[in-house]
């Protein structure tokens, strides 16, 4: 069973066919999904929901998810960004967050989730070394588990 | 301006004051200064009587004309045909066909676009900006004429329309090379899912081209309601199926995007099982653009099936009713309803029409996205 079975993800995609396609494939890993087109709802859902992961595509029409993945980094929720123009299409104080290169792949999608299920260092802003953004909650995710995953979810 | 010979004339009277100046080498001190702003300009100056000729060029000028303002004046003749004298094409350009000559305006700041000759024979674009010069009885005495070669700009056009162009080229390639990959892929599988496939990559790419049209601003909302049932009045052949009623408006692109395949979903639709299945059917497309309840322009759009076979809610819910009734609405924080009535299907659509731009456009071309 994968560490990502049952793991509540919120998906960030502004595309209705990518959206479903990238919702699938987060079904298909065992993923509880919620899913957000646009700012205001992604921004709400991380307000009220409780994530364990998150996927944000970058570009959302006239805007950008930025403001979401602020919002998730004060939450200690961890995520990556997806967007065709691969590490270059974010923005430098970002680029800590890994990032997956469109379209959606599912071997590519479940390796990174997994790698931030199970990843010591939570990525922060501005960079992992003193990084201008430090919510303090790093060690509580330093949970060092058998063979590198954890057992429990990360709530 | 030591050099000008013929200084602008005006009448006596006009000049009187002029006098009162020229005490304590105030002048002077004054033509000092205007000579630093002309000279350090970047825009070139040039000054004409009122038959045309240069009086006054500042040093942009003669590195844009490549001639001195000695030289111009030496040859005592209209600047054009000093710097203007040529087509592009190598026709000789009278004075007579010259349009800064023709504008000699009467109204401040005319603006235009012109090709200019070199002095050493090569051609150049420019905008230019005349605005007449007045004497003090308001009589128009000459011409200042400000000229900026736009060289780069031309080229940095041409440049952005070559990339667009390869963009669409290349955009269209893929829609082709995904078509041969899923026949090569699916060859010997099941042909009907195929066809479903091509179909959507043909509503997909049919969207892309009405967005081609316009740069990819926006698209026409009847052209993207026309171009999703096309594929019926093809194999069809019969236009009376359809009643499409409403105005024309602009539609962002992703509004665009996903409105036709929402439109093919239903057409396929009606065309496999509901008002098209059979020859007495019809479907109406009725829609208004109307601010809602919130200021919003929004597109109200209802699809109506009527003389179809009698209508049975689907057991299962496809691609087509996940586009519409939740991807849509999501995505433009719109409404959806699909709705199954004995008499034939009926789907309204209300989606708040996003302002056109995109993400960046500002930073291109120099005007808010939204």
């Amino acid at each position: 069973m994968s560490v990502l079975e049952g793991r509540r993800v919120l998906l960030v995609e502004d595309e209705s066919m990518v959206a479903m396609l990238a919702e699938d494939m987060l079904l298909d890993l065992g993923c509880d999904v919620v899913v957000a087109m646009r700012l205001d709802q992604a921004l709400a859902q991380v307000e009220a929901g409780d994530f364990d992961l998150a996927v944000l595509d970058v570009n959302m029409g006239s805007t950008r998810s930025y403001p979401v993945a602020d919002a998730l980094f004060e939450r200690c929720v961890p995520f990556l960004f997806a967007t065709g123009y691969g590490l270059e299409g974010v923005e430098p104080d970002y680029r800590v967050v890994p990032v997956l290169q469109k379209p959606y792949q599912h071997a590519q999608m479940r390796r990174l989730l997994e790698h931030l299920l199970t990843c010591e260092d939570l990525p922060r802003k501005g960079g992992s070394n003193g990084g201008g953004f430090n919510c303090g909650c790093v060690g509580g995710h330093a949970d060092k588990g058998g063979g590198g995953y954890r057992a429990d979810a990360a709530r | 301006m030591s050099h000008s010979r013929q200084p602008l004339q005006s009448s006596l009277e006009a000049a009187e004051p002029l006098q009162t100046l020229r005490r304590g080498g105030q002048l002077f001190e004054t033509e000092r200064r205007l000579n630093a702003v002309l000279n350090n300009a970047s825009v070139s100056i040039f000054l004409m009587d009122d038959r045309q000729h240069c009086i006054y060029m500042n040093r942009a000028a003669e590195l844009l004309t490549g001639y001195t303002l000695e030289e111009v004046l030496a040859r005592d003749c209209p600047l054009h045909d000093i710097v203007h004298h040529t087509y592009p094409d190598g026709r000789p350009f009278p004075l007579a066909e010259c349009a800064i000559d023709r504008a000699f305006p009467q109204n401040n700041q005319e603006k235009g676009e012109e090709v200019f000759v070199h002095k050493n024979g090569h051609f150049y674009p420019v905008t230019f900006t005349a605005s007449p010069i007045r004497d003090d009885a308001a009589n128009i005495i000459g011409t200042i004429i400000e000229v900026r070669d736009i060289t780069e700009e031309k080229a940095a056009a041409e440049r952005q329309r070559l990339l667009v162009d390869e963009l669409n080229h290349r955009v269209k390639n893929t829609f082709a090379t995904m078509q041969a990959i899923a026949a090569q892929s699916f060859r010997g599988t099941d042909p009907a899912a195929l066809a479903v496939f091509n179909a959507r990559l043909d509503a997909l790419s049919g969207a892309h081209n009405l967005l081609t049209e316009d740069h990819w601003q926006s698209a026409s909302l009847r052209g993207v309601i026309e171009r999703a049932l096309a594929p019926h009045l093809i194999v069809a052949g019969d236009s009376n199926r359809f009643r499409l009623n409403g105005w024309d408006g602009r539609l962002h692109p992703k509004v665009a995007v996903t409105l036709a395949m929402a439109l093919h979903e239903l057409m396929t639709n009606a065309t496999k099982y509901g008002a098209l299945s059979v020859p007495e059917g019809h479907v109406s497309v009725d829609w208004t653009l109307q601010s809602n309840e919130a200021g919003v322009e929004q597109l109200d759009l209802t699809w109506r099936e009527r003389g179809g076979p009698s209508v049975t809610p689907p057991a299962r819910k496809g691609f087509g009713s996940r586009l519409i009734e939740r991807q849509l609405p999501m995505e433009f924080d719109g409404r959806a309803t699909l709705a199954y009535e004995p008499e034939g299907v009926v789907c309204r659509l209300q989606i708040p029409l996003t302002a056109l731009g995109w993400y960046g456009q500002e930073k291109i071309e120099g005007r808010p996205a939204r």
